[in-house]
């Protein structure tokens, strides 16, 4: 009850407007008999719903309201135009969606592509060749019967692929029309097709239809040689070929070996042309035999003449004169043709003498001309007929060497102090035990001297001459090697004598400024006055038979002055000038370094050794580079730098950034719509 | 129409205009009613409305939630009027032109219609809006509760308490009608 009293607003609204339940009314109801107050209150409620209801009617939207908000929403967002409405009702379509964001990353990494230059080719070729093997496929049959195939060569790389392509190379191909006999006119026609197109070298002699000037001289070669082989159909049955062929040989024995040379040529159907043969200081022979042998049987012969000896090399040559031979045949032809006129015109026309001594004297060159050109076919003839062998035949040595002889090579290399005056030393040596045989003195353009010499020595004297030329500088390497070379024949003779040869002599001569010191010292010597220390240094090095090799002063900012003396004394004299060098000041930094040379006949007291020597003094305190203005300076200017590097670093990260913050804004997008989609259809699925 | 609704307010996120012009149609009433409970004026609760429509309409794909589309109108729009009503504020309400309409229809009325009217004004806000929407449109609870983005069964005392309180502030005018 005292709940419902309590309630009384809440409750009463909700009666005036029917929102409550059957129960809570009744017992609202119930309470409202009961309760004055409420009764009241219920009363001014009823009251107050109603005014309200009247004022509120009013003030309502009128009927027209929806509409007006309608067209008035149109007149404010217009429509729009055909073509983008389309696209973004398009972009509603999830496959749409997906699709744009694909072609976007497409589009991106192409754009990449061609920033960085790749190009997109490889992917275009693999499709092309994926779709030819395809249209293989698809009619294997029509390969074999046209030149598909042709097309897709060297394409497509399958198996497949390739059993078509090759299957209609390996068919043989149709044969050539049968090769008739060849008259002697027909051959003289068809020749100048074949002249200069064959390139075969090997002998064709299978000329069975030969003009008939070839027949003549040639006869007997003609009957002989084997009827026919296959290979002898063809275009080459006709040339003229003249092979040759040379070999050397080394033999036992040289008589033998003719022998049976002479033989092998007896048999087949040759000859021996010519020999010779001379006798050599060892007691050994040499000499060459030439041999004529039918070309078809050169081959053979060669083996057969390979078998007496050891080869040494050989040589086959084949020379076409097809094109030389039927020239001088048809300048043969015409010039028989002039004789039969200038005969004819001798017997029908003999009246005038003068004319007939003309006649003659035509007649008689005429003739000449024909000799000639025969004697050359028959020369050329006689060339093709027979293959021409030239065999060098030598004796082997097997005998004992005759004598030795000792030969000595001496190198020699020398520095000196003065290239020049040494080098004419050696060469005022010069008598007929010691030759000179090449002497050169070199000069660069920076002044630098060198010489060589090459001397040839009597035996018994070159001790002494090369002890006396070693003494005029400084040796740097000195070599011997003795060779002994056996005489008239290679084996080890226990009689043969030993003779000595002449010593032969290189001596190459540099000057010693060139020479790597023996040993390498450095050091530093502090001192307030550095100039009048370095004269000091100056005459003690001179002192001490030292050279200066080179000297450098300098002073920096701080007012340090620098100055670097190099130069060079005789390893002698080196333990002097060290002493002497610590009376200038304090030595500091002091580093050696000695470059042995094990096995070198070097002289070690004379050999130079280097010394660098920097005197310097302290600077000032404050330096010029400091203090405040050069520092603000310097501070001013490395911030510049600084802020500058950072710029270049800001633009450095942007180029890095802005690709992937479009991607990244591109999927972020897409993602976004896609859920968007997702989350609407759920929805409408509940 | 109830089965559909959901499927025209999704369209209408989607950018379909006709749906969208239904949306207008259902709920422009009781948008007008919310903007005409904050800002008592007639002519500017319209154009309040017509504001929240194009606002609306181009900010839609922010709604995740389609079905809440009704309630997401809702808070444009009373954020809109309120923005409006914040900006006059120094002026005094606009308590002419309305009223003297209604004034040459009934003189007593038009007193009665005044203390009504200032009665509205000092309410708070929520319970003026649940009223305007309750009396303007004859809304059922619930789907005031909707509108108003209020949990299942808060209206009844939010307008329980405004009638009470207008009963109390209108107790002499409401004895004389009595």
């Amino acid at each position: 009850m005292s709940t419902t009293h309590e309630q009384i607003d809440e409750l009463l609204a909700a009666d005036l407007h029917d929102e409550l339940t059957a129960a809570e009314r009744d017992e609202f109801h119930a309470h409202l008999v009961e309760c004055a107050e409420c009764r009241q209150a219920f009363q001014e409620g009823k009251n107050m719903n109603r005014i309200l209801n009247e004022t509120m009617a009013d003030k309502k939207a009128d009927a027209a309201f929806e509409q007006r908000m309608v067209s008035r929403f149109r007149d404010r967002v217009p429509k729009r135009s055909g073509l983008i409405s389309l696209i973004t009702d398009l972009m509603r379509v999830r496959a749409v969606q997906l699709t744009a964001a694909t072609a976007l990353l497409l589009a991106l990494v192409q754009t990449g592509r061609m920033i960085t230059g790749d190009s997109a080719m490889p992917l275009k070729r693999s499709e092309y060749i994926s779709s030819t093997v395809e249209a293989d496929r698809d009619k294997p049959g029509a390969n074999r019967d046209s030149g598909v195939f042709a097309k897709t060569d060297g394409r497509s790389k399958t198996a497949d692929a390739l059993q078509q392509k090759t299957t209609p190379e390996e068919e043989p191909p149709p044969p050539p029309p049968p090769d008739k006999p060849l008259t002697p006119v027909e051959s003289l026609r068809q020749l100048p097709s074949y002249v200069g197109n064959t390139k075969t070298k090997k002998a064709e002699f299978k000329d069975e239809k030969a003009p008939a000037s070839t027949a003549e001289t040639s006869a007997e070669f003609v009957e002989e040689k084997p009827s026919s082989s296959p290979s002898a159909v063809g275009p080459t049955a006709n040339r003229k070929l003249i092979r040759n062929a040379t070999a050397e040989l080394e033999v036992v024995s040289f008589d033998e070996s003719i022998q049976k040379i002479t033989g092998f040529a007896a048999e087949e159907k040759g000859y021996v042309a010519t020999t010779s043969s001379e006798k050599q200081a060892n007691g050994k022979l040499r000499g060459e035999i030439v041999v004529k042998v039918l070309p078809d049987n050169l081959d053979r012969f060669l083996g057969r003449v390979h078998g007496i000896g050891e080869l040494k090399n050989q040589a086959l040559t084949t020379e076409d004169v097809t094109k030389a031979y039927f020239d001088t045949e048809s300048r043969l032809k015409n010039a028989r043709l002039m004789e039969q006129r200038l005969i004819e015109i001798l017997k029908t026309k003999s009246k005038d003498v003068a004319d007939l001594l003309e006649v003659e004297k035509e007649l008689g060159r005429v003739r000449e001309q024909i000799e000639t050109m025969q004697g050359e076919l028959k020369f050329m003839d006689s060339q093709v007929a027979f293959a021409t062998v030239t065999i060098t035949l030598a004796e082997k040595n097997m005998n004992l060497p005759a004598a030795f002889l000792l030969k000595e090579k001496a190198q020699l290399s020398l520095y000196a102090t003065e290239v020049e005056k040494t080098y004419n030393e050696i060469k005022a040596l010069a008598s007929p035990k010691v030759q000179i045989t090449t002497a050169q003195i070199d000069r660069d353009n920076t002044g630098r001297v060198s010489a060589r010499l090459s001397l040839l020595l009597a035996p018994e004297d070159s001790e002494s001459v090369i002890a006396k030329i070693k003494g005029m500088a400084r040796v740097e390497n000195f070599q011997v090697t003795t060779e002994r070379v056996s005489q008239g024949g290679d084996g080890l003779g226990e009689n043969a004598k030993t003779e000595r040869d002449k010593v032969e002599l290189n001596i190459t001569l540099s000057r010693d400024e060139q020479e790597t010191a023996l040993q390498q010292t450095s050091l530093r010597i502090r001192t307030p006055e550095v100039n009048d220390k370095t004269k000091q240094l100056r005459a003690i090095a001179e002192q001490q038979g030292g050279r200066i090799r080179s000297s450098s002063f300098s002073r920096d900012p701080n007012g340090r002055e620098y100055s670097t003396v190099s130069l060079r004394v005789p390893m002698k004299n080196y333990n002097a000038l060290m002493q002497a060098l610590n009376g200038l000041g304090k030595v500091e930094n002091v580093s050696v370094r000695r470059d042995d040379r094990p096995n070198s006949q070097i002289d070690e007291s004379n050999a130079p050794a280097d010394v660098s020597i920097q005197v310097y003094s302290q600077g000032n305190i404050v330096s010029e580079e400091t203090g405040i203005w050069a520092t603000l300076r310097r501070t001013i200017g490395q911030g510049a730098a600084a802020l500058m590097w950072s710029v270049r670093m800001i633009g450095v990260a942007l180029a890095f950034l802005a690709p992937w913050a479009l991607i990244i804004g591109a999927v972020g997008w897409v993602a976004r719509r896609v859920s968007r989609a997702r989350a609407a259809r759920k929805q409408s699925g509940t | 129409m109830d089965a559909s609704e959901p499927a025209i307010y999704r369209a209408a996120i989607q950018g379909d205009r006709a749906a969208f012009e239904m949306v207008i149609r259902s709920t422009s009433r009781s948008l007008f009613a919310i903007a005409y409970g904050i800002l008592q004026s007639r002519e500017e609760a319209e154009d309040v409305v017509q504001d929240t429509f194009v606002k609306a309409w181009k900010s839609r794909w922010r709604v995740r939630d389609s079905v809440k589309l009704p309630a997401w109108l809702a808070t444009i729009a009373r954020h809109r009027a309120r923005d409006l009503a914040r900006k006059r504020r120094p002026e005094p309400l606009p308590e002419d032109l309305e009223s003297h309409e209604v004034v040459e229809s009934a003189g007593q009325k038009a007193d009665l219609d005044g203390e009504v009217r200032s009665a509205l004004a000092q309410l708070p806000e929520l319970h003026r809006l649940a009223l305007t929407l309750r009396y303007f449109e004859d809304l059922d609870y619930g789907t005031i509760e909707q509108t108003l983005g209020l949990t299942n069964g808060a209206l009844r005392g939010i307008l329980g308490r405004a009638l009470g309180l207008m009963r109390k502030r209108l107790k002499p005018a409401l004895a004389s009608i009595g």
